[in-house]
């Protein structure tokens, strides 16, 4: 069975880098700010599973996570 | 030491600087990509592990827990406490120093922010190739690779155009220092600093001191809309940065800024020169510019290697490593890497998945000017291409003598010669 699962995501604020991976990858989700330099989730922070631990994975200060309860694994 | 490591002797050696006037030792990569664990490579009173595999690279890259960037120094050489003290920058942090200094520079360096700078990078890559064609060619080094980028971060920066030479040439200096010789002496430029405590042990890092400080003098009095403003308002913050962190902050963006994309710029043209089918087909087709841009990256590996330090007791590819060894990580040979990227020596942009290191093997230090690097290779191609230019090489190539930087001092190209 294929997986549509969604993650929500968020930023990990002690470990975010302001590396930009995310705002490159998902640019209507991420944006790292101006004044703080850490970026931050832009709207639900919703995505589907596969394209969210693509950019998880590219993430240089291993600073996205998510925050969805965990038994969100049951659709 | 683990049970019977491979260990690097004179004829496996990587670190002597002439031996990269002839290019990267590949073969030599090669061969110990192909050796079973880490091999031990010797380097002064010690040596340090060669991590060489693509893959052994990512892991370094992404465990800076374990590998890391402030106990000892990201270059092949030690340095005494307080000359560690005295040079450490963003690069040689560890978190938490590393995410506060780089969250202060990272959204001016984010891809949106970076995408505002295109017309300024078009604009200079147009005047720059103009006045290449014009005159029949020349060093394209001279004439395109190194003022493009010290052009664009300069003005980023707020530094006047005039002075866009004057910093070139302190960051030739520098190269030098990564060298075995340098051609100025230690008082050069005024210096008064024993050379051990400044980057590269050379004096034009005080020389860029120097000038960051009378910029910073400037900005201080009257602020403006660039960086080095945004760098005094975050040290007025004083919890921010320092005055130390703020020039060493500053000397990392001039240097890194222009020595590190003038290498991209200057084997990808070479590359385009001797690769006349592939760059017809980007002239051809400019969608094709994107993956061209990563190859060049791949290609070029402009910083051939980073050093770490292991703060524990840690095993990389089944070879043991003692907290405090020595670990460096070799993106000229990940770059390379049969097991990653097929056919490795060819220029080909058509490789499906191009996860090319130049801009290191992610985690925390990935490089801070990736997406700057990456607009301004792009937008020269598409100048290039919407000129037509093809390039044919007229000189031989003139590298640095540098185990450290992938740099080329001068080649003589000239537009021509057809597809």
């Amino acid at each position: 069975m294929p997986s549509h699962e969604i993650f929500v995501l968020a930023i990990d604020t002690e470990r975010c880098i302001g590396g930009g991976q995310c705002e490159l990858m998902e640019p209507e989700m991420f944006e790292v700010d101006a004044d703080t330099g850490i970026a931050t989730v832009i709207g639900d922070g919703k995505m589907a599973q596969l394209r969210a631990e693509g950019l998880m994975d590219r993430c240089p200060g291993q600073a996205i996570i998510r925050v969805d309860a965990d038994d969100g694994a049951d659709d | 030491m683990s049970p019977s490591p491979a260990v690097a002797d004179a004829a496996t050696s990587v670190t002597d600087a002439q031996l990269y006037l002839d290019g990267i030792p590949h073969e030599r990569f090669a061969a110990m990509r192909a050796t079973d664990g880490l091999t031990w490579h010797p380097y002064g009173d010690n040596g340090f592990w060669a991590v060489t595999r693509h893959a052994d690279v990512r892991t370094v890259s992404r465990a800076p827990e374990v590998f890391s960037s402030a106990i000892g120094h990201t270059n092949l050489w030690d340095l005494e406490a307080d000359a560690l003290e005295a040079r450490r920058s963003l690069i040689d942090t560890d978190a938490p120093d590393h995410t506060r200094l780089r969250r202060i520079v990272a959204a001016a360096f984010s891809p949106k922010s970076i995408r505002a700078w295109e017309h300024t990078v078009r604009a200079v890559a147009a005047e720059l190739l103009d006045e290449f064609i014009a005159r029949g060619g020349g060093d394209w080094v001279e004439l395109v690779a190194a003022p493009l980028p010290i052009r664009v971060i300069l003005d980023m920066l707020g530094v006047p155009l005039a002075d866009a030479d004057y910093l070139v040439e302190l960051s030739n200096y520098l190269v030098e220092g990564t060298g075995d010789t340098q051609s100025i002496p230690p008082d050069a430029f005024g210096n008064t600093t024993d050379l051990r405590l400044l980057p590269f042990n050379s004096p034009a890092s005080h020389a860029i001191f120097e000038y960051g400080e009378r910029l910073r003098a400037e900005r201080r009095a009257e602020p403006r809309e660039d960086l080095v403003t945004h760098l005094v308002k975050a040290e007025l913050e004083g919890e921010r940065m320092t005055e130390a962190e703020y020039r060493q902050l500053f000397h990392i963006l001039v240097f890194a800024g222009n020595e590190t994309t003038r290498t991209a710029l200057s084997h990808g043209a070479l590359a385009l020169a001797d690769n006349r089918n592939v760059w017809a087909g980007a002239i051809a087709d400019q969608s094709r510019i994107e993956p061209l841009t990563e190859e060049v990256l791949r290609w070029s590996t402009p910083v051939l290697h980073m050093r770490r330090t292991a703060a524990t007791d840690t095993e990389l590819a089944g070879t043991p490593i003692a907290a405090g060894d020595k670990v460096v990580m070799w993106y000229a040979s990940a770059n390379r890497d049969e097991a990653v990227f097929a056919d490795p020596q060819r220029f080909d942009p058509d490789r499906a998945d191009n996860a090319q290191f130049a801009f290191g093997g992610g985690g925390p230090h990935f490089c801070l000017g990736a997406f700057l690097a990456r607009l301004e290779i792009s937008v020269l191609l598409e100048e290039m291409a919407v000129r037509n230019l093809t390039l044919e090489q007229t000189t031989d190539v003139v590298r640095a003598p540098s185990n450290f930087v992938h740099g080329i001092l001068s080649v003589g190209l000239q537009p021509g010669g057809g597809h």
